[in-house]
């Protein structure tokens, strides 16, 4: 699905991307952990796009295209999609209004005609039951006066009704409570499929719990120290990441 | 020639112009007397300029240097000319001026309420013998072009109500410049006289059409009874070469509330005047607006609300978007006289710049005689939240119409307190229209 190589990026000369390396095959899902500040957000921003990191070096394929040179909006209508470790509020426009209009890009993008307004209501009163959201508050504001549990439905909510094949979920998973929790993680496994990866950054194990990885990867300091299967975040849970700076000399050497 | 002629020749101009066409404008004898006192004011005081501080931004240059003639007659437009100016689903009255002129064929003021005149300015006069006038009746300081509109103006909405008579639907109050021939300008004046517990809602509209250079000089009278309520939408669509200057003048008794929307699309230049006195206690006064220059165009707001007695309330907020290379100006004057203990008001102006060419100065100005009172302010001037703009695009929006979206968001929640839903979907559309990237999302309107 995606092979990162060697990517290298930084903010105003300061290097926040040190050399990472990562493939995920189709319908692998891969979580990435690491301490606060060691680059999870930034990584996750530059697969969606985000264009205030300079890429110094490396390269993302993306189903045989190369990622990197691809805007944003192209991005998400080749099927990449970014969950916000924290979703933007956008006052009076509908969140239904935005999943039509992202919709009808990626159709205008396939050259394909605009949705059928009776079946994209049909679409959105099926996905929005999976997350516990009700249709009155998907037709107001997007985000709007929505608590931080809520913001993070909406995030699955619109995952699942633009179905990408590349999910990159920053964070979906913090600050809910277990009600919550489900909801995401059960979004999470409904999307999985032969065809379709998810990245998973996060902190918490209990998470992975309920979507278990196929690998976990450990992000220190802009770089992946540590590569493993499921069990490793049953060893990061025990010992944190106070080991990590010996393994990335490891690495490095 | 004298220095004086050197100087001023526009102005000649327009004493010439007056000559020419003063037989033909309405009212009795008396009332052109009043025309020409104000003539010579306008003459004495000559176009505003840069070196008056409340023109410091605005330079009618343009307007001074062209010699703009008033039209004789209306030129021959049909509905289907204003047809796109007219906001779907809005059931309304509608008064039509076309350069100046009253339009009967095409307004339709046909089952008016009880107690509701609505008539041509100049009709009214006419059968008025008595009636006078003056730049403003009711303000001291209406302004060189105010005199220059009460000297020429040819036509407009006299609207009066009676004691607790309500105007049941809208009035759509038209006026067109219709660009027919090179610079001409229209002198358009309305008045409404709102009695006692009477409520009406007016849509005044200025649109141009064409491409000719004119000037459209407007002035609206507002005089309030007790606890008459006035909702005066003005939707300003001159074409892009339309110079526009208006002005806005209330004078709110006991318990009195207006409702000021002023939304502010076109022009090559415009500047807008809105002013109300608060006379008497419990009067209310609220002025929003949004302004949208993009281009070369120049929008230039400036408002004045006098708390002239004790409790009254006033609530002002302005919003501007600022494209290509806009120019935007807000100057919003709260005065609080000495006697106005208890006033509450409030007043904000945001500009949103879109542009690093575009620009706006924007500023709240308070004036406070009283030593009770309760008046809070507040301006910012910012950009779009670029972090928003990604969450857009991540989801497949391109740049300008992520961009175009949330400036939508950024504009939307003042402009719905137009109240009718017709006409804000009508601004939001026309608004979206003029940003790059907009017209494929005008349907968020
Ligand atoms: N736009 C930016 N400008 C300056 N510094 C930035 C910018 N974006 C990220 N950084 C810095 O890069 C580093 C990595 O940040 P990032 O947000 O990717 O961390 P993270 O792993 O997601 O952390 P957390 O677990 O707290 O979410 C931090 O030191 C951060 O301050
Ligand atoms: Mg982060």
């Amino acid at each position: 699905m995606i092979s990162i190589k060697n990517l290298h990026a930084e903010v105003e000369g300061k290097p926040i991307l040190r050399g990472i390396d990562l493939e995920i095959p189709d319908g692998e899902v891969h979580a990435i952990m690491g301490p606060n500040g060691s680059g999870k957000s930034t990584l996750a921003s530059i697969l969606a796009g985000r264009e205030e990191y300079e890429i110094t070096e490396g390269s993302v394929i993306y189903k045989d295209k190369e990622l990197l040179e691809l805007g944003a909006d192209e991005r998400a209508c080749e099927g990449v999609f970014l969950g916000f470790q924290y979703p933007v509020e956008i006052p009076g426009v509908s969140n239904l209004y935005l999943l039509r209009a992202a919709l009808n890009a990626r159709r205008k993008y396939r050259g394909e005609p605009e949705i059928d307004a009776v079946d994209f209501m049909q679409m959105a009163q099926e996905k929005i039951a999976h997350v516990g959201m009700s249709m009155e508050m998907a037709k107001r504001g997007v985000n709007e006066d929505f608590s931080g549990g809520e913001k993070k439905r909406n995030e699955i909510f619109q995952m699942l009704m633009l179905e990408p094949s590349l999910a990159v979920l920053d964070e979906t998973d913090s600050g809910l409570d277990i009600d919550a929790l489900k909801v995401v993680s059960d979004g999470i496994n409904r999307l999985r499929s032969p065809e379709r990866s998810v990245v998973l950054v996060t902190h918490y194990k209990r998470l992975l719990e309920h979507c278990v990885p196929d690998r976990i990867h450990v992000l220190y300091q802009g770089r992946i120290v540590r590569s493993g299967g499921p069990e490793l975040a049953d060893t990061l849970e025990a010992e944190g990441y106070a080991n990590l700076e010996t393994d990335e000399a490891a690495t490095a050497s | 020639m004298s220095a004086v002629e050197q100087i001023e020749p526009s102005i000649d101009h327009y004493l010439a112009e007056y000559a020419r066409v003063e037989r033909d404008l309405p009212g009795s004898d008396e009332s052109k007397r009043g025309r020409s006192a104000e003539l010579a004011r306008f003459a004495e005081a000559g176009f505003p300029n840069t070196r008056q501080e409340d023109w410091k931004y605005t330079s009618l240059a343009p307007v001074e240097k062209r010699r703009f003639e008033l039209s004789d007659t209306p030129h021959a437009i049909g509905m289907d000319d204003i047809a796109a100016f007219l906001p779907e689903g809005l059931e309304a009255y509608r008064l039509v001026l076309v350069d100046g002129h009253f339009v009967a064929g095409l307004s339709d003021l046909d089952r008016l309420p009880e107690g509701v005149t609505v008539r041509s300015f100049a009709a009214w006069l006419n059968d008025n013998a008595g009636a006078t006038v003056k730049a403003a009746q009711i303000s001291e300081e209406p302004g060189s072009l105010s005199a220059m509109n009460a000297a020429l103006f040819t036509d407009g909405a006299y609207i009066e109500t009676a004691a607790g008579a309500v105007l049941d639907k809208p009035l759509h109050v038209i006026s067109v410049a219709s660009g027919a021939v090179d610079e001409r300008m229209t002198q358009v004046r309305h008045r409404y006289v709102m009695g006692e517990n009477s409520q009406a809602t007016i849509v005044e509209h200025a649109i141009g059409l064409g491409d000719k250079a004119y000037f459209a000089n407007a002035v609206t009278e507002a005089v309030m009874g007790r606890n008459a309520q006035l909702t005066r939408v003005r939707l300003q669509q001159e074409s892009g070469r339309g110079y526009h200057v208006s002005s806005f003048f209330a004078e709110q008794r006991r318990d009195s509330r207006v409702y000021n929307h002023g939304v502010d699309l076109g022009g090559r230049l415009a500047r807008i005047n809105t002013n109300t006195r608060l006379v008497d206690q419990n009067a209310e006064v609220h002025f929003n607006g949004v302004y949208l220059p993009t281009g070369r165009q120049h929008i230039d707001n400036h408002t004045r609300i006098e708390h002239a007695t004790e409790h009254s309330i006033s609530r002002e907020r302005y919003k501007g978007v600022l494209a290509g290379h806009g120019r935007g100006v807000f100057n919003g004057m709260i005065l609080i006289q000495k006697d106005a203990q208890k006033t509450d008001s409030d007043l904000s102006c945001d500009a949103l710049l879109l542009s690093d060419k575009a620009e706006v100065d924007a500023k709240p100005e308070l004036e406070i005689y009283a030593d009770d009172v309760t008046a809070g302010h507040g301006s910012t001037v910012g950009q779009l939240d670029e972090d928003a703009v990604f969450y857009l695009k991540s989801r497949g929006v391109d740049e300008e119409g992520a961009r175009a979206i949330l400036t939508y968001s950024f504009a939307k929640s003042l402009i719905e307190q137009i109240g009718m839903p017709a006409v804000a979907r009508y601004v939001e559309a026309a608004m979206l229209v003029k940003l790059p990237g907009g017209t494929a999302f005008a349907d968020l309107a």
